[in-house]
């Protein structure tokens, strides 16, 4: 058999299941959002509008919060373990920060519940330290709760590609800066940071995308309204079993998300022609 | 032989000896907690194995709530329409929500008059389900019930209808806690009964049949903007279970849960035993599970055999009533004959069998069940 044929021959299989597992079950779920009992049209987007937007905002902005500290916890950790001075410090840091990456979500969510309840295991141990008073305790079982799971879950992630890219930097760059008497935080922030941004961009950009997708920990932890999207697509569907709408949830995540990822491929391709130029 | 070898041999050896034992499979799927399953493994399934050798018993649980009844209609609902000529689920427990659909979508076979122990069960719930006909595809597993529990050592006289309710979460905001619409049937339920105290026509809402007209109703408004001022006293609890946990650890003095849960933690040791409960007035809804035998299920001679058993006042006074603290599906005449009065008693303590009677309700009829969820949702949507 010749060479050309057999190649379409090997890659038919795998491109069969990217096809049948991945390019039928979005098109057919991206389609049927447009398709309710009364017909074809925007009818579920109307009522994904009237009823669920003020949760698409809190899902943007809780999802974009957690990013961010995300981003400011991995270059904390990345940044110590590059520039921290006391070895056995660093050892352990490194040894203790990847812990929640094998941990999956609803876990987290699990443990969380009963951490962060009123009169969970934080609060307990605050008032038995006595740094708060028993009656000021709060619950921090509503968006706050959503935002420590998720930054507790996805820092690790992120804090490993920064510190890898970290890591791998020419370090004479460091000395210098700190032979001309830098501080530590100034050559993060000016020497390093700019350096790893590549990096900082993925693990963040998979993280939002990652952190939209999650349903369990919002399920376990926010017991208010609003609550995320993924919340709401499941209700609908348990609840009154419409797809529908559920997926014209889907849809709006995907273009929330796929618009995290433009803004991402711009940020690449303008990298890449200034390493070009 | 490596150990490795010996134990995948070993694994061979027993899986070659179960099939060489049970010849016939009957798969029971099951929509609900946890503890669903529990009773068909621990209990029903090897009883059932023992009565009749030569088949096994495999349990699959679906998950909790309406989405595990869900997905057993969407199984059977793939496979009647895929045409296949003999379908994987022998008998399936659903919830009183799905089973209209599932007879009127012609999934379900009419077993009833199959089983000597059809004429146990005569209660509405047997014969209609949320206003569905269901009469003949049906025998009830057991009834559940919602109800308010609270902790005595806060609550000394705790409210006895709605009325009372609102009056005390104002006095005591925060401590009445429930878990929303999206948490769990619990908090539906007590939406439900919400509704059934302040919204139109209690009955209508109930029985059927379905007025759109009723959902833009005044009254039906009304109740849903005072239920929204309500919500501003009360906390939210993370589930069915969520609820349980806040108000053990002291975090609620009350809330609405389901009755068999209420009772099954307390005997696990998982709840404070001095916890107790009131069914308030008007009334709160509760359900059956049923039985269902599907239309096309491949071992429906030994699924109807499973039914009888599964609905025979022994089973249901040992395994339903003192074993899991269910209300018992069949008629309770049935039942109590055969369990000593100190067991009978204990699930009648908080709730008596007159409170069951009045203000024991059945959910709203399914359209209505959706308007009062979607009219609580777009409620919070535009707060």
């Amino acid at each position: 058999m010749n060479q050309r044929a057999l190649g379409p021959i090997l890659v038919a299989p795998a491109l069969a299941m990217v096809v049948l597992f991945f390019v039928y079950p979005l098109a057919y779920s991206l389609i049927s959002a447009f398709w309710s009992p009364e017909g074809w049209g925007w009818a579920n987007f109307i009522k994904a509008y009237e009823l669920y937007r003020n949760d698409i905002v809190f899902t943007v902005l809780i999802i974009a919060l957690s990013t961010a500290l995300v981003g400011v916890f991995s270059i904390a950790i990345g940044g110590y373990l590059v520039l921290g001075e006391n070895p056995r410090s660093v050892a352990i840091l490194k040894w203790l920060y990847r812990w929640p990456l094998f941990i999956p979500f609803v876990v987290a969510g699990q443990v969380m519940r009963t951490f962060l309840a009123k009169n969970g295991m934080l609060n307990n141990t605050l008032v038995g330290l006595e740094l708060i008073e028993p009656v000021s305790a709060v619950s921090l079982l509503d968006w706050r709760g959503i935002v420590i799971t998720f930054v507790w879950k996805q820092t690790p992630f992120v804090a490993l590609l920064v510190a890898g890219a970290m890591a791998s930097l020419d370090r004479s760059m460091i000395e210098a800066a700190r032979n001309l008497g830098a501080s530590r935080l100034r050559i993060l922030l000016e020497i390093i940071v700019p350096q790893v941004r590549a990096s900082l961009t993925v693990g963040l950009t998979l993280s939002f995308v990652t952190m939209m997708s999650v349903l369990s920990v919002p399920l376990m932890i926010n017991a208010q309204t609003p609550t995320t999207i993924t919340a709401n697509m499941a209700f609908r569907i348990n609840s009154y079993g419409d797809y529908g709408v559920a997926n014209a949830l889907g849809v709006i995540s995907i273009l929330l998300t796929s618009g995290v990822a433009w803004l991402y491929l711009r940020q690449a391709s303008k990298d890449k022609s200034r390493a070009i130029a | 032989m490596k150990p490795a070898q010996i134990l995948l041999a070993g694994v061979f050896a027993a899986a070659l000896a179960s099939t060489a034992q049970a010849q016939t499979t009957l798969n029971v799927a099951t929509a609900g907690d946890q503890n669903m399953v529990d009773y068909i493994n621990d209990y029903l399934g090897p009883l059932f194995e023992k009565q009749n050798p030569g088949t096994k018993v495999r349990a699959l649980g679906t998950g909790p709530g309406d989405a595990g009844s869900q997905k057993i209609f969407e199984r059977l609902d793939a496979q009647a329409k895929s045409n296949a000529p003999a379908w994987d689920v022998d008998v399936a427990v659903v919830h009183e929500k799905i089973t209209g659909k599932l007879v009127t979508d012609k999934l379900l076979a009419n077993y009833r008059s199959g089983i000597q122990t059809a004429n146990l069960a005569t209660r509405d719930s047997s014969k209609a389900a949320l206003g569905t006909p269901v009469d003949g595809y049906v025998m009830p597993m057991f009834h559940s019930q919602t109800a308010i529990a609270y902790n005595p050592d806060i609550v000394k006289n705790p409210p006895s209808t709605y009325d009372e309710l609102v009056d005390w979460a104002k006095k005591n905001p925060k401590q009445f806690g429930y878990n929303g619409i999206k948490g769990g049937m619990s908090g539906v339920s007590f939406v439900m009964g919400w509704m059934y105290a302040y919204g139109p026509d209690a009955k209508k809402l109930q029985n059927g049949p379905f007025d759109a007209e009723l959902t833009k109703s005044k009254a039906w408004n009304y109740a849903m903007a005072n239920l929204k001022e309500f919500n501003k006293n009360v906390t939210f609890t993370p589930g069915n279970a969520g609820t349980l946990d806040m108000l053990n650890r002291g975090e609620i003095a009350m809330g609405p849960v389901w009755v068999d849960m209420f009772y099954s933690w307390k005997a696990e040791g998982r709840l404070n035993p001095s916890m107790k409960l009131k069914l308030v007035g008007p009334g709160m809804p509760g359900q059956p599970m049923y039985y269902v035998v599907p239309a096309k299920a491949a071992q429906s001679d030994l699924a109807k055999k499973f039914v009888a058993l599964a609905t025979s006042p022994e089973v249901q006074a040992e395994g339903i009533v003192k074993r899991f603290s269910w209300y018992p599906g069949i008629d309770a005449k049935h039942v109590q004959a055969k369990l000593d009065g100190a067991t009978w008693q204990k699930l009648f303590t908080d709730v008596t069998p007159d409170d069951l009677a009045t203000k024991g309700k059945s959910f709203p009829v399914g359209p209505y069940f959706d308007a009062i969820l979607e009219s609580y949702e777009r409620q919070t949507a535009t707060n």
